[in-house]
């Protein structure tokens, strides 16, 4: 396998620095039990001295075949299994999920659901980024910052027990819709977070954007041209700091994104300190759409009508057969999609995410096929970590933000 | 006061004047129980909620879990947090072993103790077949408050404070009675 | 507006000049080639702009109802950034059929190919590294095809009693649950007057 062209000779340097010794490349094993590893990541480094000369990730350290059980079960219950993947963004797998479902089915999703689902998304969004951040300055040996973000963290979390009962790997999204209503509390709860994340952010800003040490250990670091991005396949906020303008949320719209007003920050850099500014400076747009979906919320249906998919309301099932049939039906077996295959491309914190299904008519999908961003991401560790200091892997991996439920599926 | 009065004096007098009475195992497990220091063996969701445990709002350090050390021979307890799939079960296996002893294991979430959701190929279905479990956390994933109620509890039972319900006590550590 | 559809169609054009069957399915298009000219096909369709490789994945179709022809189907899934547009090209293989690698075009292709390899047991001609990427070592198969088995342990109670999980959704399902292994005993404290012919103090397997 031919190490790509970094621009930077690993065997010239080492003929400069050592002259006429004659020195061989060190195999060291890293992960997969390792606090920087961002989880189950285990990585066999060629190192040249302190310079990576070849890096390849061993993964599966985390396979959950969740593809194939969710191919043994329900399109409803594959909503417990969607979130589980990438479980910082969990409500971004749902909404993949469920969109997929919903094109197979033509459901209409009412404007209420559609709003309420972007605005948990894009707070899922915020709460990915801030462990993304945390844990990012915690790789390079700064502690605060990592409290400070997970006590941001913590609000958001409350905001999302509030709605669905849980603080991670929600049940909330359903076919069609929502499960339950927005409860009375959610509006000011989320205002409130509104009116005070942008001081928080200016907090986190003083604490790391000018900071010498960080500014160092990142800028000129791991850089990806916009060439190499693309031929690696790469999507996401990793993307989009090479210099390749590409957000799903505005390319392919879905669940009503094309009406909010946001921008998808982008960076010519490439490096690392690109990547970490551009989850950063999504954080403000996301929170800017959550402010223009809250707005627009009106108060209407939250679920599809139609029988064949949502349950009937409870007072229904007092006077109407019918209603009790699909109910029947629908918790015991669930719903029969047509046969054809979809695939609906939505943005996640990580990159490009879609369920590709293939329906055979039946109620459990014959075929789902997850793209993952963070498996796809993975492969650019290479061209961003060879030739560079065995340091600024830590680095790399973190601003590349794996996330090794998603990777392994 | 002079050493003698140990020997004479009620020992609730003495403790009034400032003397503690215990063994030396009481004491030993009284330390132990205070500062035990988990391993990082995060796998999935469940370390993203043992990583909220030890924010400000639910602080673990201040049941003595004061650092969650990489190495795992630095540590007491690995909290296997986390779906262990069959390809990392012998990892962990290796991990266990690079304890030094004495070692509790906490099995925290649905998923290690018992498979959660997963009953597939992949999933290890409960991690005691690997490594000698001493306290199972359920919940997919458990609150941080479940995590530290969990930690509360094996605290006890390195205090050898735990019953099981013929009234036998539990064993201190689970890994020595296997 | 007309711009985009005039690269797809354009794009369509010259596939279905090179041999390929069109299909479309709420939106989506999908293109059908051959073994022997998908890669051709992705040069093509990459020189009209469709820079971006989303992704490689097989579907086996052994027990869709209806399905004839070869067993496998691997899909490429590819979106042309600039233009905004998603198109499929499908490639449809029996058993020990193997594919051109896309790695010279894309390098991402890389881990999508050893997904596809490990799952599918679908080989790529001129892959770097065509080895197992997700499940162990000794794992023998292929996880995602339709004669693998999921491999659900049955549910154990203390009582002896056990659930097999698949038996318990067929029943759920109505379809046939077939033998659902109670291992018989009653349930301690539970006096039930149909229990004829099953002895309540029989001794519990754990």
């Amino acid at each position: 396998m031919s190490i790509p062209n970094t621009g930077y000779d690993v065997r010239e340097i080492s003929r400069e620095t050592t002259g006429s010794f004659d020195t061989r490349h060190m195999r060291i094993n890293v992960g997969p039990q390792h606090p920087s590893t961002h989880g189950v990541l285990r990585l066999v480094v060629d190192l040249d001295g302190e310079r990576i000369a070849r890096i390849m990730p061993q993964i599966g350290y985390l396979h959950t075949g969740f593809e194939k059980t969710m191919e043994n079960r329900t399109y409803q219950q594959g909503v417990t299994y969607s979130n589980r993947m990438d479980y910082l963004h969990g409500f971004g797998h749902d909404l993949a999920y469920v969109l997929s479902v919903e094109t197979l089915m033509d459901a209409q999703v009412p404007e209420r659901a559609q709003r309420a689902r972007v605005i948990l998304t894009e707070l899922n969004r915020i709460a990915s980024h801030l462990v993304f951040l945390g844990t990012g300055i915690l790789d390079m040996g700064a502690l605060t910052l990592f409290f400070y973000t997970m006590r941001e963290r913590e609000r958001l979390l409350d905001i999302f027990e509030l709605v669905s009962g849980v603080r991670m790997n929600y049940g909330y999204f359903r076919v069609g819709g929502l499960s339950t209503d927005l409860p009375e509390g959610f509006e000011s709860a989320v205002r409130e977070f509104i009116s005070e994340f942008p001081t928080m952010m200016e907090q986190y800003a003083t604490m790391f954007v000018q900071n010498d040490i960080f500014v160092n250990r990142t800028k000129g670091v791991g850089v990806i041209s916009q060439d190499l991005a693309l031929d690696y396949c790469l999507t996401g906020p990793s993307l989009r700091a090479s210099g390749v303008s590409l957000d799903f949320r505005k390319a392919q719209p879905y669940s009503g994104y094309e009406s909010y007003v946001f921008d998808v920050p982008t960076s010519e850099e490439g490096d690392a300190y690109a990547r970490f500014m551009m989850r950063f400076l999504e954080m403000e747009q996301s929170l800017a759409i959550v402010k223009q979906a809250l707005d627009a919320l009106e108060p209407g249906p939250i679920k599809d009508p139609d029988r064949r998919i949502s349950l009937p309301p409870r007072h229904e099932l007092e006077n109407s057969m019918e209603a009790v049939i699909f109910h029947f039906k629908l918790v015991t077996e669930g719903f029969h999609p047509p046969r054809g295959e979809v695939y609906v491309a939505t943005e996640s914190a990580r990159g490009e995410l879609g369920y590709y299904l293939v329906s055979d008519g039946g109620s459990m999908p014959y075929r789902v096929k997850v793209r993952v961003p963070s498996l796809i991401n993975l492969q650019s560790l290479e061209p961003a970590c060879v030739g560079a200091l065995f340091a600024d892997m830590v680095v790399n991996i973190a601003t590349m933000d794996p996330v090794m439920g998603d990777v392994d599926k | 006061m002079a050493i003698r009065d140990i020997f004479e004096k009620d020992f609730q007098e003495l403790e009034a004047e400032g003397i503690l009475f215990s063994t030396i195992k009481g004491l030993v497990a009284w330390g132990r129980s205070n500062s035990l220091w988990p391993a990082t063996f995060g796998l999935a969701c469940c370390a993203i909620e043992m990583m909220q445990s030890t924010n400000s709002r639910n602080d673990l350090a201040r049941f003595g879990s004061e650092v969650f050390r990489a190495s795992p021979r630095q540590a007491d307890v690995m909290i296997v947090a986390g779906r262990l799939s069959k390809k990392m079960a012998p990892v962990m296996r290796r991990v266990y072993d690079q304890m030094p002893d004495p070692k509790w294991v906490i099995s925290m979430g649905a998923c290690a103790s018992s498979g959660g959701m997963f009953n597939n190929y992949a999933v290890v279905q409960n991690v005691n077949s690997v490594v000698p479990v001493d306290i199972f956390v359920p919940g997919c994933p458990p609150r941080p408050e479940a995590l530290v109620y969990g930690v509360m509890q094996l605290q006890k039972k390195v205090r050898g404070q735990v019953f099981d319900q013929e009234g036998i006590a539990l064993p201190m550590v689970e890994g020595w009675s296997q | 507006m007309s711009d985009e559809t005039r690269l797809l169609e354009v794009v369509l054009k010259d596939l279905e000049a090179a041999g390929g069957k069109k299909s479309e399915f709420k939106g989506m298009v999908s293109v059908n080639f051959e073994r022997k000219t998908i890669l051709e096909a992705v040069g093509v369709v990459r020189d009209h702009g469709f820079n971006h490789l989303s992704d490689i994945f097989g579907i086996d179709y052994e027990s869709y109802p209806g399905h004839q022809g070869p067993r496998f189907t691997v899909a490429y899934n590819l979106y042309a950034i600039a233009e905004g547009e998603r198109l499929f090209l499908r490639v449809d293989l029996n058993e020990t059929e193997e594919l051109p690698t896309l790695t010279g075009f894309w390098r991402g292709a890389n881990f999508m190919e050893r997904e596809v390899f490990d799952m599918f047991g679908i080989s790529f001609q001129g892959h770097p590294n065509l080895r197992k990427i997700i499940t162990p070592e000794d794992l023998d198969g292929h996880p995602h095809r339709k004669d693998f088995p999921l491999d659900e342990t049955a549910t154990l109670f203390n009582e002896g009693r056990f659930l097999d999980p698949a038996a318990f959704r067929a029943g759920m399902m109505g379809r046939d649950p077939g033998l659902t292994g109670w291992a018989g005993g009653a349930r301690k404290g539970v006096r039930s007057g149909n229990m004829s012919g099953v002895d309540a103090s029989q001794k519990e397997t754990e």
